[in-house]
């Protein structure tokens, strides 16, 4: 591979009507402090690079550049206003296969240069989806879900991808994601397969979409100087035909932000799930608190009662990564044994108890007082223990 | 009249209801025990298929790529839509595929089906892999119109457009509630809040009687099935499997455990005076609030 072909990371930047998304900043955290490292170590010259689409987007540039970017490549016109998959998807690939946009990056390799070496976008609504087509289109590889990345030189023999030879991949970005059972690390790399009994095939850009809240973005830099580069696309007049014909917003159907207290439950309801719901109802009613689930509790693990079912089993209520974000001044984590991705969900609570057989679950390194017991035998005395109490305590 | 031609794409899942899904004491899923199943979302996917086929009339084919027999998925996914045709792309050379070979695949088996298709159908995400690429990645590899996270769609046969809403889920912001009209040919990934109503009594009938039929045929469901290898589909040999896959899985581990940010007390439940405490500790955390 050779070094010019393939140079810099591009952030697709997410925004609504103008406001940036916390995610963007993150990202742009991210590649920046990754790109401090590898332009020093590689002693190179790559750039940041953030990819904003839309209309009317004013100082968003301005903004990237101070957190991050060195270079914002713009498209503000009325067909991008709203988001729409193909139309966004076919911009964003014109971009990034685009070499005179590569020229106003960086003159030096504007020859030589064919795609982008990196690629982020956001794992939620939009980003998920974009960065599917994206890379559908681009012909490489993507990472879902990531909450880590890391760039190096990997010495890599693979049955398939090098034909069974040691082969050096260098400058592999290492996509750390989580699996669904909140336990494993996957680390997921895009390599170009270099087995001699196919066709030699190099994959560029290495991307992924990364998870809302896993990266800081930088402080900002107000003296910061950057490049804002206007790219005009060419829109099929065909997907015009696609039409936004309203939008609103609406509220999520659980609400944790107006509760002092929230109150999760997890695996530990197994035994009766039933029974250890309604347990969980009954103490969450005496402190006045919404309640949550961990990650598997959504995927129909347990049966139970359809009114329970429907009430408490669903995604909406779970907290985690892949669930909201909740920090309330009390969290009870019952029968949640403590999962990252659910950690990191609850973590910014005030004040946490957690309620669990086993006294070293992970829960206990995020938790104020571990409450050691069987949810069954422990909620029933504390539920009496708060009437007992309850006049005295004023939860909103 | 004019029916619709669909399609649903689904995939075989491991079964994560009780009873059927087993866990290794490490806390992560012990594959071979647990038994596998038609994907949740693959039957939302097949439901809002079934939606279609009541209010508008369609044929549906249902395709899947699977290494393991998923005849059990393929005939509970019939029998959720009252499929036509079913259809299992199976081929040892498809092993290890990741999602651009997976979509590869089955944009091959959708091109398969009989005649050109108006609406495809996946589900949200699968509930082991989670990716959620796999949907709009078929939909771009067949060239459709794109729609993630669907919660309700209708469509004119007139103009031949697709109207759906759709949830977007974006951190930091309220969700938005889109709608959005779109020519077909679609590709629909279908949200899983996604639930159909059938208005009248005239549809309630033929929604009652389509289900019948589907769960007669859904009996005989192999007399419907089709199974194609590598060859059989005419995909690229290069483009399918570890080969057609840009990624690899390199390295699983155990998640780390996190820096303790608390150090916690441990209080015994069966003991009332740690109850009590507990509690106390409870009405503090409030009362810190207050003060703050």
């Amino acid at each position: 591979m050779t070094e010019e072909k393939y140079r810099h990371v591009y952030v697709v930047i997410e925004h609504v009507d103008g406001k940036l998304l916390p995610v963007s900043l993150e990202m742009l955290g991210e590649a920046r402090r990754l790109f401090d490292d590898f332009n020093k170590r590689y002693s190179s010259t790559e750039k940041v690079v953030a990819i904003v689409l839309g209309h009317n987007i004013g100082t968003l540039p301005k903004t990237l550049i101070e957190y991050g970017a060195d270079s914002v490549v713009i498209v503000d016109q009325p067909e991008l206003h709203d988001l729409i998959n193909k139309i966004h998807t076919k911009v964003i690939c014109q971009i990034c296969l685009d070499k005179e946009t590569a020229a106003k990056i960086e003159p030096r390799y504007a020859l030589e240069f064919e795609r982008p070496r990196y690629m982020f976008f956001a794992a939620d609504g939009i980003g998920r989806h974009l960065s599917s087509t994206v890379l559908a289109e681009l012909d490489s590889g993507l990472a879902s879900d990531v909450n880590k990345l890391v760039i190096s030189d990997l010495e890599i023999s693979h049955p398939v991808k090098t034909g069974g030879k040691k082969i050096m991949y260098k400058k592999t970005l290492e996509m750390y994601r989580v699996d669904f059972s909140g336990f494993l690390w996957t680390t997921i790399l895009c390599l170009d397969n270099t087995n001699e009994k196919y066709p030699p095939r190099e994959y560029s850009p290495q991307s992924c979409n990364v998870i809302p809240g896993a990266f800081e973005p930088i402080e900002p830099d107000l003296s910061r100087k950057g490049t804002v580069i206007e790219f005009h696309p060419t829109i099929d007049e065909e997907d015009l035909k696609i039409k936004i014909l309203s939008q609103k917003f609406v509220e999520s159907e659980v609400d944790f932000e107006n509760y002092k207290a929230v109150v999760g439950f997890g695996r530990g309801i197994q035994e009766s799930p039933e029974r250890n719901i309604k347990l969980v109802e009954e103490f969450a009613k005496h402190l006045n608190a919404q309640i949550g689930i961990s990650l598997p509790i959504s995927k129909n693990v347990f049966s139970a009662s359809p009114a329970i079912t429907s009430t408490y089993m669903i995604p909406a209520r779970v907290i985690g990564t892949s669930g909201q974000k909740v920090s309330p001044m009390l969290y009870v984590a019952i029968g949640i044994s403590g999962a990252m991705q659910h950690i990191s969900g609850m973590e910014e609570s005030q004040f946490v108890i957690s309620i669990n057989s086993d006294e070293n679950a992970p829960i206990k390194d995020a938790s104020d007082i571990l409450l050691k017991g069987r949810m069954e035998d422990v909620l029933p005395l504390l539920t009496d223990e708060l009437k007992k109490q309850l006049p005295t305590i004023e939860v909103k | 009249m004019t029916e619709l031609n669909l399609a649903v794409v689904v995939k075989l899942e491991p079964d994560l209801s009780e009873g059927n899904i087993s866990y290794n004491s490490d806390g992560t899923l012990n594959r071979n025990k647990t038994k596998n199943t038609l994907g949740p979302h693959s039957k939302i996917a097949a439901q809002a298929a079934f939606y279609a086929k009541v209010k508008y009339g369609a044929k549906i084919s249902v395709g899947t790529m699977s290494g393991h027999a998923a005849n059990n998925a393929l005939q509970i996914a019939m029998e959720t839509c009252d499929a036509d045709v079913l259809q299992l792309y199976s081929d040892p050379k498809f092993a290890g595929a990741d999602t651009i070979g997976t979509a590869e695949v089955l944009k091959n088996g959708v091109e398969k089906m009989k005649g050109k298709m108006d609406i495809v159908f996946s589900g949200h995400r699968a509930t082991d892999g989670e990716t959620g690429q796999v949907g709009p990645q078929i939909a771009w590899k067949l060239g459709y119109t794109f729609l993630g996270n669907v919660i309700s769609y209708d469509v004119n046969l007139e103009k031949r457009t697709v109207i759906a809403k759709r949830l977007v889920n974006l951190r930091g912001i309220p969700e938005i509630i889109q709608e959005v009209e779109a020519p077909l040919p679609v590709f629909i990934a279908i949200d899983p809040s996604y639930k159909y109503y059938f208005n009248t009594v005239s549809l309630r009938l033929t929604a009652e009687k389509y289900k019948r039929e589907a769960y007669e045929r859904a009996q005989h469901y192999s007399d419907f099935l089709q199974t194609f290898n590598r060859e059989e589909l005419g995909a690229d040999e290069t483009l399918v499997g570890l080969i057609g896959s840009p990624t690899i899985v390199y390295n699983v581990q155990r998640v780390p455990k996190g820096k303790a940010t608390r150090s916690a007390k441990v209080l015994d439940g069966s003991n009332p005076e740690h109850i009590q405490q507990t509690v106390t500790a409870i009405k503090e955390a409030f009362a810190a609030m207050v003060i703050k």
